[in-house]
């Protein structure tokens, strides 16, 4: 064909497709118009030829008439009065003998998307409903919704309304499914189509007749049915349960999303859902489609929000192949972060180091920033192999390892040592202005452990010239600042030089701003700058506790099986490294969530369900729900910061210590208790598990030591909320310590101090329970005996303000996770 | 789901067709896909969703294409992405290659199969069996079938047409397995699984019903039989011909199939396979000089079997010239353009060990270019063999008619991602 100009093509077009010879020859004329929808599929303008295409609308030619309504559909918005040419003849085709001309003419008459030719097509659409050939009432069904999405604010016919629900019962499932999609569509704003009994029945029994999208439809539509009993709800579950393990990943995560919504009220239901659809998911992340291989672990990285421990023999399927693309590879990643225990952890961290050579820069930070988030949990390890990295003097590599550095040292302040030494000689190698800001705020806060730092600094003083990160400049500033502080004779000089650039030539305001404020800092006297420029630190002693918290599911029900999972991860995928540290600190979410207080009952109930999880059961849980008052709950809200923590604590042990009787009467009301519980091995545990084991039962730990050390500690502390008999909720705080010392405490000693007066009933109240508690710590005692030496963990609890029935569940609560735990372990 | 339009790009981003479903989102749009993805690919941040404003693309690519899905509501991914791969299968099977020319040479076709997959954003009819009945690829043969109503859209059976007839009635059950391996550096199996499908070609008259035995644990053990080599299955996913309430039940695999080529069944076995070729590989780079590989490959399956068309992929380091080779059998080839050797041999009987030695020259000046790690990778296919010992024990077919017909079956074991690591 020769090369034609757009509007000669047109012209060509429409004398070919006026030319009588044309019309008569079928396939002449059918050629014709296909050179019209391939000039419009290559983008030419051919709405000119409309009148011409509308005249080619009338032929018997299935084929014609199908491109005639491609062009059509394209164009009737730019002609809508010519538009109404067309509606005879489609009106004509509604009546034709052959099923599938009437679907494509009801079809395309809706796809117009033309109001002012509804009127026209009310009428064949009604009949459409009612059509024999299923076809025709599948296209029928939908085109009530295009008219009503057409016209969004005109009332859609009660008869028609009734209609469609009637359909819901179509013997093709097609049908039915649609139904429902033009039900949703056009009840919107009563809130979509209704779902009672029966309805919700009829769908279920016949959800297996329709293929992958109708059940997907029909699962989603079901989430707004509520059951109106226990007994119901279980049927409909156990109906539901050969979707829950389908093998198309779709219908499993539509089923899954409608059993969380089901259970919302029965936690340990939806906990053992997750775990049935382990196997699918599983088996999507290794699907040969990436895409469905990445919204996998998308939602998986949803799963292990509330169950962290899901996954954690399979790490395995999260290594990444050679050829996945990154965004894959980062998901993974994240999922491996998350599964690493003690078992498993010198396999993943074998397989991450291999990940950050990756040719893929991005893949390789990630990976180095992986290993740092493992680190928190497992230092020495991590940071042998980061500091062997250094080795490379790779330049995105070294950047990406001292960033990683920074974040953990701030977070775990005994890797500090090790930090500093790998310090050493790196800042040859930092290119990008992200590495050198942290190797520079490094050096702020361990300078003088690196003997080098002055020199270094020099470097950065002499090239602030030329330095085009406002960033580093800011950085560079706080730094020379600080080492100032602690190395006076080594930085002086260079500080004043640094100073007089910033404040004298430096254009950009904010640096010069910040140098003005350090100078006249400096000119108040050394001691206010010292208190401005160094905070507390934490301890290094103490691992500030890694991980998240579990979270109830009905936290992010909501958005599993959309596109949300899928995007949240972009925005995490930023490393959260890039900030400033300052921002990466410890802190819980205080989250105002209901769900967040559970009842004692329930935490029997939910105990057991972690209990199938790793498929141990353990009597003790068994016991729990007699020892403990049904009444008792405990909540994770108010969130207690470490700092307030830490206030309370050390408050707390001054009155401990003090045995002053006057000293007591000025307290309001509290009480310590020091006890011992036997848990053999707990000091062994992995911290993954017991903060989620303490989590289960809403206590939060605070802090601990890393695993086989000795000390071993661990802080926590939870409320509990109490209904006294006829009394309002009382609600306390409690704050505690696990200590672990191995020294085996054959005398078990009780010490309780109640340091109210006031509470002459209360103490009263106390007398029997001191009793049972000797008892049964007596009879720990001779099982003790009996087992030869055991290991005992001392327990020091105290809580504001006193209430010791209270005190008492609390105990025996932790003293039921710290048995399950440490029979977990042996 | 919903998806509001469907474009079928070309790799500048050109769209070379659409279908606007649901008029909700602007058909320009879709001018901001390319640049974006460009942008993002830049950043190292691609991901499968991207979004301008609040129109989201999901976005799969096929060879020379881009297939992507619009749409403003929080929709269901994955369901979105099935949808999409569907249309890859069903374009596959109508233009056997999906690619740009077969897009434009066919896009009368693909205009009408857009019709009728989706309509209003919701999946209509997707199975290619069905719509191959009535959208074929002749328009000409369009006017003799225009009269005949497909009997398979209304039709209790959907899969199957009514009046097929054969001269000679036969079955053809292909048992195929795909060894998926991932081996360290240092030769331990990281993870190995084996993921099987059955495919039948069906050339039976009228409506057979059919029966397939498997030797499967769980019926064996329902059966309470005990003897011979049972096979434990995951994750098996029937053709939809397939009642699966009868498999639920009873495990029987019972149904009407579909006329001519379809995949029956597919599963997935978890457990230990031993790698059933064998790599040792050293690999030694002398910067500057040279790089001398030495691969060792061995057959660790019986003796009997025998493995045809094994391709040993080696990758070598992109600035490596003047190739040399030796080996004991087979033929090795440099491929630059993908960085590798390929090392071929037609047939690899099991239990045997093979070598093959390749040197290469180095560039004094060196590349400054960060290589990757490749693995080795391997190809075979092992023929009248299963590596799980799967087996079909009976295929039982009955049609009213009474005829006789003949179930043929033939096992193939082949590679699926073989990955070896090296040290390099």
């Amino acid at each position: 064909m020769p090369y034609l100009g757009s509007e000669d093509t047109v012209r060509e077009l429409r004398r070919a497709l006026c030319n009588p010879n044309i019309q008569s020859d079928q396939l002449r004329y059918r050629n014709t118009v296909l050179k019209v929808i391939r000039a419009m599929s290559q983008g030419v303008d051919v709405s000119g030829l409309f009148t011409e295409m509308v005249k080619a609308c009338a032929t018997a030619d299935i084929v014609q008439k199908k491109l005639v309504y491609v062009f059509l559909c394209s164009y009737a918005a730019l002609n809508p009065e010519l538009s109404l040419l067309v509606i005879n003849t489609l009106r004509k085709d509604c009546q034709d003998p052959n099923p599938m001309v009437r679907s494509l003419a009801l079809r395309n008459m809706t796809n117009l998307r033309l109001p002012s030719l509804v009127e026209y097509v009310e009428q064949p659409l009604t009949a459409g409903l009612r059509d024999r050939a299923a076809c025709v009432r599948r296209v029928a069904v939908l085109g009530w919704a295009k008219i009503h999405n057409l016209q969004p604010n005109s009332e859609t016919d009660a008869a028609v309304v009734n209609e469609l629900y009637t359909l819901l019962r179509d013997p093709d499932p097609v049908v039915m499914v649609n139904c429902l999609r033009a039900l949703e569509e056009i009840l919107k704003e009563e809130g979509g189509v209704a779902i009672n009994k029966p309805i919700t029945h009829h769908l279920l029994n016949r959800l297996k007749e329709c293929d992958v999208w109708g059940q997907c439809e029909v699962l989603r539509v079901l989430q707004r049915y509520r059951p109106q009993s226990e007994d119901e709800l279980f049927d409909i579950l156990s109906l539901l349960d050969a979707s829950l393990v389908s093998p198309h990943p779709p219908v499993m995560a539509a089923t899954l999303s409608l059993f969380l919504g089901l259970c919302s009220a029965l936690p340990a239901v939806g906990l053992a859902a997750l775990e049935r659809v382990r196997g699918t998911l599983l088996t999507a992340c290794g699907s040969p489609s990436r895409e469905m291989r990445f919204t996998a672990l998308c939602h998986i990285q949803l799963l292990l929000r509330s169950l962290p421990g899901l996954m954690g023999v399979h790490y395995k399927r999260f290594f990444c192949g050679y050829a996945e693309p990154a965004y894959i590879k980062q998901r993974k990643m994240q999922v491996l972060v998350e599964l690493v225990n003690d078992e498993n952890v010198a396999m993943i961290l074998d397989e991450l180091k291999g990940y950050c050579t990756d040719v893929n820069a991005d893949t390789a930070h990630a990976a180095i920033s992986a290993i740092g988030g493992i680190g928190r949990s497992y230092s020495d390890r991590c940071l042998e192999i980061l500091t062997g990295l250094l080795g490379l003097k790779q330049e995105h590599i070294t950047s990406a390892v001292v960033q990683t550095m920074r974040d953990l040292v701030w977070v775990c302040p005994q890797c500090s040592n090790t930090v500093c030494e790998a310090l050493e000689g790196c800042e040859d190698t930092l290119q990008d202005s992200q590495g050198r800001q942290a190797l520079l705020w490094l050096l702020a806060v361990y300078g003088e452990r690196v003997s080098s730092a002055p020199y270094t600094l020099e470097v950065f003083i002499d090239g602030v010239r030329s330095e085009t990160s406002l960033g580093v400049k800011m950085e560079l500033l706080t730094t020379t600042m600080r080492l100032f502080l602690c190395r006076p004779a080594e930085t002086q000089d260079m500080l004043g030089r640094l100073l007089h650039y910033c404040i004298e030539e430096e254009t950009d305001m904010c640096v010069r701003d910040q140098a003005l404020l350090y100078y006249r800092l400096l000119r108040c006297g050394i001691e206010e700058t010292q208190k401005v420029l160094q905070g507390r630190r934490s301890d290094p002693s103490l691992g500030v506790l890694i991980g998240r918290p579990a979270e109830p599911i009905s936290h992010w029900a909501c958005s599993f099986n959309t596109l949300e999972p899928l995007k949240q991860g972009t925005v995490e995928a930023e490393p959260p490294s890039r900030g400033s540290p300052e921002h990466v600190t410890f802190d819980p979410k205080p989250n105002s969530d209901l769900s967040d207080t559970l009842d004692c009952s329930q935490i029997g109930k939910l105990h057991s369900a972690s209990d199938r999880a790793s498929g141990c059961s353990d009597a003790s849980t068994e016991g729990l729900g007699s020892s403990a008052p049904p009444p008792l709950s405990l909540s994770l809200t108010p969130v207690l910061s470490p700092e307030e923590f830490e206030h309370l604590w050390l408050q707390r042990q001054d009155l401990h210590t003090e045995q002053d009787a006057e000293k007591r009467e000025e307290e309001e009301g509290c009480a310590c208790l020091l006890e011992h519980i036997r848990c053999p091995a707990i000091a062994h545990c992995s911290p993954q598990s017991l903060q989620a084991a303490m989590q289960l039962v809403n206590i939060q730990t605070l802090a601990f030591t890393p695993p086989h050390t000795l000390p071993w500690r661990v802080y926590l502390y939870t409320h509990t909320q109490h209904t006294q008999r006829g009394n309002a909720p009382h609600s306390t705080l409690i704050v505690g310590e696990l200590l672990y010392t191995r020294e085996a405490n054959q005398r078990v000693k009780l010490v309780k101090k109640g340091l109210d007066d006031r509470g002459m009933v209360e103490g009263r109240e106390g007398e029997p329970v001191k009793e049972e508690e000797e008892a049964t710590s007596a009879g720990q005692r001779d099982s003790a005996r009996e087992n030869g030496e055991e290991d005992e963990v001392k327990v020091t609890l105290k809580q504001q303000p006193r209430d010791d029935t209270a005190l008492k569940g609390f105990l025996s609560i932790l003293t039921t996770v710290l048995h399950t735990l440490s029979s977990e372990r042996t | 789901m919903s998806a509001s339009a469907i474009f079928v790009l070309d790799l500048k981003g050109k769209v070379l067709i659409c279908r606007n479903y649901k008029g909700d989102v602007n058909m320009s749009e879709i001018d901001h896909f390319l640049p974006l993805l460009m942008q993002h690919e830049e950043e190292g941040l691609l991901c499968p969703v991207l979004s301008h404003g609040n129109v989201h693309f999901m976005w799969i690519k096929h060879s020379n294409l881009y297939l992507v899905a619009t749409t403003n509501k929080n929709s269901n991914a994955s369901l979105v992405y099935s949808f999409l791969y569907k249309l890859v299968e069903v374009f596959t099977e109508y233009f056997k290659e999906l690619e740009e020319e077969s897009i434009q040479d066919n896009f009368v076709v693909v205009y009408e199969l857009l019709d009728e997959l989706m309509d209003f954003g919701f999946p209509q009819t997707t199975d290619s069996k069905i719509l191959q009945e009535y959208i074929t690829q002749e328009g000409t043969k369009l006017e003799v079938a225009k009269s005949k109503v497909p009997t398979t859209v209304t039709n209790a059976v959907s899969w199957r047409s009514e009046g097929i007839k054969y001269k000679k009635n036969e079955v053809f059950i292909d048992v195929i397995e795909s060894i998926n391996v991932l081996v360290n550096a240092n030769g331990s199996v990281m993870s190995s699984d084996i993921v099987g499908s059955i495919k039948l070609k069906t050339m039976l008259s009228g409506m057979p019903e059919l029966r397939l035995g498997l030797n499967d644990r769980v019926l064996f053990a329902l059966t309470g039989r005990d003897k011979g080599k049972t096979v434990v299955m995951e994750d098996v996913k029937f053709h939809q011909c397939v009642r699966l309430s009868r498999f639920d039940s009873d495990r029987t695999i019972s149904f009407i199939p579909p006329d001519g080529e379809s995949e029956l069944m597919s599963y997935r076995i978890n457990t230990h396979v031993k790698p059933l070729i064998w790599i040792e590989s050293v690999i030694e780079k002398f910067s500057h000089s040279r790089v001398e590989i030495m691969v060792k490959a061995k057959g660790q399956f019986k003796k009997q079997s025998v493995a045809n068309n094994v391709e040993v992929r080696v990758p070598v380091p992109s600035d490596a010239d003047s190739p040399k080779f030796k080996t004991s059998t087979g033929t090795a080839k440099y491929v630059p353009e993908k960085n590798m050797v390929v090392w071929t041999i037609k047939s690899f009987p099991g239990g045997k060990e093979f070598l093959m030695r390749a040197h290469f020259g180095l560039p004094s000046v060196e590349n400054n270019e960060l290589e990757g790690k490749p693995p080795i990778t391997v190809k075979f296919e092992i023929p009248y063999f299963t590596v799980s010992g799967i087996q079909v024990r009976y295929m039982k077919i009955i049609e009213k008619s009474g005829y006789q017909a003949l179930p043929w079956v033939r096992y193939i074991t082949q590679s699926g991602d073989y990955q070896l690591r090296t040290n390099v």
